[in-house]
């Protein structure tokens, strides 16, 4: 051992430390399952993981590369433990199930669950919330952004999830200034201008519904789109089925979306629209005091009234 | 038959002026760091390097295609395209994936008169792959990142230049055609870069892997529970089947405007990863969950596709796995198979041998 050097074991990393909370609620029985990301098909990618067994913790990591909101992998996971109704080989929502699923949640994904058992959607005791802090999120599939961070990253607020039943790793710290300031920059644009950045935007959609189907909040049993009596929007990837698609996606995740980016992530295409749900956040936010995914306790924007809700639209 | 000459990159606008003046022409153009398949009208709208995430076959099967439009009384198809079709700077996987299309739409027991009027009389002009990323396999689904199938031109980039070789009658043509002077015939310091770039391509990618048993397992895995364990990190969106060069499902829609007999009928990309997909009119659904719709996209590509055409429906261009918003692998779903497949022949053997010792 060469003179001066610290024989103090190097501090743990996040990985490591995760692991080790995955191993212990596996061991103790808190946890039936845990899912969380594995290294996907390049060092530039992770993909959700179900560990079962103690052994295969060592598969779990936790980096920026940990994009994907796992709340719509966690919801998978406890539906086919439901299993099926014998009878009509349909999934049955309505069953129950006692497992209890560990879930890796970095800030915004907290918030998500935080939102999911709000609504109802969720049971608080089904889920161990093993929170992580995190530093933001770098498109993985795009060569070019190995150091950018996402959009919905660089004006997070929430870096650490809001609620927790383990805390991996330090807190990190919040991030100051305006998260809005995104969307102030953009209303400055003129009107036409606006427009013109939508149908760019939208002109890229092929309806393959990956931010649909990687958002933590869109859960219906039934989307809107996939509704044929009556048909609310054309099946056709041309610009008013798809503009149709996306507007209504934003004003039925408005006060809910916790600006995860998991729908930016997931656009094979790179359709960005979070913008347009930042706007309603605020929009919510500044009439109804609301903030999705702080409280499982406060009742959501949309499900609630009062007197003094400004109703100038309707007067 | 096959001649080659040398472009200059700076002159690649002469080849583009001279496939527009003839044929409709598309190709990879870079829209916010996504390569799709856009018309182009000059070379300088081409993205030549990065590996194309739309897929080909939206040049001559598009998303979004009025089939006809009627009134009550009437109906009209709409017009077609004036010109012949060509696509450029198509990587081989994707040339490829052509040539299987075709086969349903084209040459088989029921033909597209749609797909047969755009691919019969088209030009592919194919751009030989130089940097395979980490998700391509073209090599184990029999192919490589310059293999000419499907090509009637292949580009190959070799720095400041490409050469392009013919690789069929019509390909060799056209270049007679179209460079009918000024030819460069490529030197053989040329030639030897072309080499040099096919052999570091073949070397950045992963040994091929053998896929030859997967038909055969996959007959016996109809009920397996690999197919709820895999399903589980699948999001059940359709990005992998609307990239998918080879995916080819669609549907027919009447469009009718409210309140009058006027509409049109279109047809339009469909995905079996879509709950829609097999609803039934009743409301039943015989593929109710992700696991059969999961199960139906792996066999149709690794055995019906093999049954119907004598071919596996994937060319190994990544896209499924590169674009997944769940990175999910077909990869490693196949070599599942396989082992799957290799475990029920071990069980197999030994209840034979268990029956033989029983008598």
């Amino acid at each position: 051992m060469k003179a001066g050097k610290s024989q103090t074991p190097s501090p743990k990393s996040q990985a490591e430390q995760l692991r080790e909370t995955a191993r212990m609620l596996l061991k103790e029985e808190k946890a039936d399952l845990v899912v969380g990301y594995e290294r996907g098909s390049s060092k530039r990618r992770a993909r959700p993981v179900v560990i079962r067994d103690e052994k295969d913790v060592d598969r779990l990591i936790f980096d920026n590369t940990c994009g994907p909101s796992l709340v719509p992998f966690l919801r998978k996971t406890l539906r086919a433990a439901k299993g099926r109704d014998s009878k009509s080989q349909t999934p049955n929502p309505k069953a129950e199930t006692s497992l209890r699923v560990a879930v890796v949640a970095k800030g915004c994904d907290g918030r998500a669950l935080v939102q999911q058992v709000a609504e109802g959607q969720l049971k608080r005791d089904q889920v161990v919330i093993v929170g992580v802090g995190c530093n933001g999120m770098r498109d993985s599939r795009r060569a070019s952004s190995d150091e950018k961070r996402d959009a919905s990253c660089e004006r997070c607020r929430y870096p650490n999830p809001p609620v927790y039943d383990v805390f991996v790793g330090e807190p990190v710290e919040v991030g100051t200034g305006d998260e809005f300031a995104g969307v102030a920059e953009f209303e400055k644009l003129a009107s036409a201008d606006r427009w013109a950045w939508f149908e760019r935007e939208l002109a890229k959609c092929i309806r393959c519904y990956a931010c649909r189907n990687a958002c933590p909040m869109c859960y219906c049993e039934e989307c809107f789109v996939d509704q044929t009596k009556p048909l609310w929007l054309g099946k056709s990837a041309e610009r008013p089925d798809t503009t149709l698609f996306h507007l209504v996606r934003a004003l039925h995740t408005a006060g809910r979306c916790v600006d995860c980016g998991a729908c930016e992530r997931a656009c094979p295409l790179g359709v960005r629209l979070g913008l347009l749900n930042k706007r309603l956040e605020q929009e919510v936010r500044e009439r109804f005091g609301y903030t999705a995914g702080l409280s499982m306790e406060a009742t959501p924007a949309l499900a609630t009234y009062s007197e003094e809700d400004k109703q100038e639209f309707i007067l | 038959m096959s001649s080659s000459l040398r472009i200059a990159k700076p002159d690649l606008d002469q080849l583009v002026s001279a496939l527009t003046s003839r044929y409709q022409l598309f190709g990879p153009v870079d829209v916010d760091g996504v390569t799709v398949l856009r018309e182009v009208k000059s070379a300088d709208e081409l993205a030549l390097g990065a590996a194309l995430d739309g897929p080909v076959k939206a040049a001559f099967f598009p998303q979004t295609e009025t089939l006809l439009t009627y009134d009550g009384t009437t109906s009209e198809a709409p017009p077609g395209r004036d010109k012949p079709t060509a696509v450029i700077g198509v990587r081989p996987c994707d040339a490829r994936s052509l040539l299987l299309l075709d086969k349903v739409f084209g040459t088989g027991k029921y033909r597209d008169p749609l797909w047969q009027r755009r691919h019969d009389d088209s030009l592919v002009i194919g751009l030989g792959c130089s940097a395979p990323l980490e998700t391509c396999f073209c090599n184990s689904m029999g192919s490589g990142p310059f293999d000419a199938e499907g090509s009637d031109i292949m580009l190959t980039d070799i720095g400041d230049a490409f050469v392009a070789e013919s690789c069929t009658d019509k390909g060799e043509r056209f270049l007679k055609t179209a460079y009918k002077s000024q030819v460069q015939r490529p030197s053989q310091a040329d030639l030897d870069k072309a080499g040099q770039a096919r052999s570091k391509a073949l070397a950045a990618l992963a040994p091929a892997a053998d896929y030859s048993g997967v038909k055969t397992a996959l007959a016996k895995l109809w009920e397996s529970a690999l197919w709820d364990e895999i399903a589980l990190g699948c999001l059940s969106c359709g990005a992998c089947a609307y990239l998918c060069p080879t995916c080819h499902c669609f549907d027919v829609q009447d469009e009718t405007a409210p309140g009058t007999q006027q509409g049109r009928r279109v047809r339009i990309w469909d995905t079996c990863q879509a709950s829609l997909f097999t609803k039934e009119a009743s409301g039943h659904n015989p593929r109710p969950g992700s696991k059969e719709r999961m199960r139906q996209r792996v066999m149709h590509k690794f055995s019906y596709f093999v049954d119907n055409f004598g071919e596996t429906a994937c060319v190994g261009c990544g896209r499924c796995i590169r674009l997944c918003p769940a990175d999910f692998d077909v990869r490693q779903v196949l070599e599942r198979v396989k082992a799957e497949g290799r475990r029920t022949k071990d069980e197999e053997r030994g209840t034979k041998k268990d029956v033989r010792h029983a008598g």
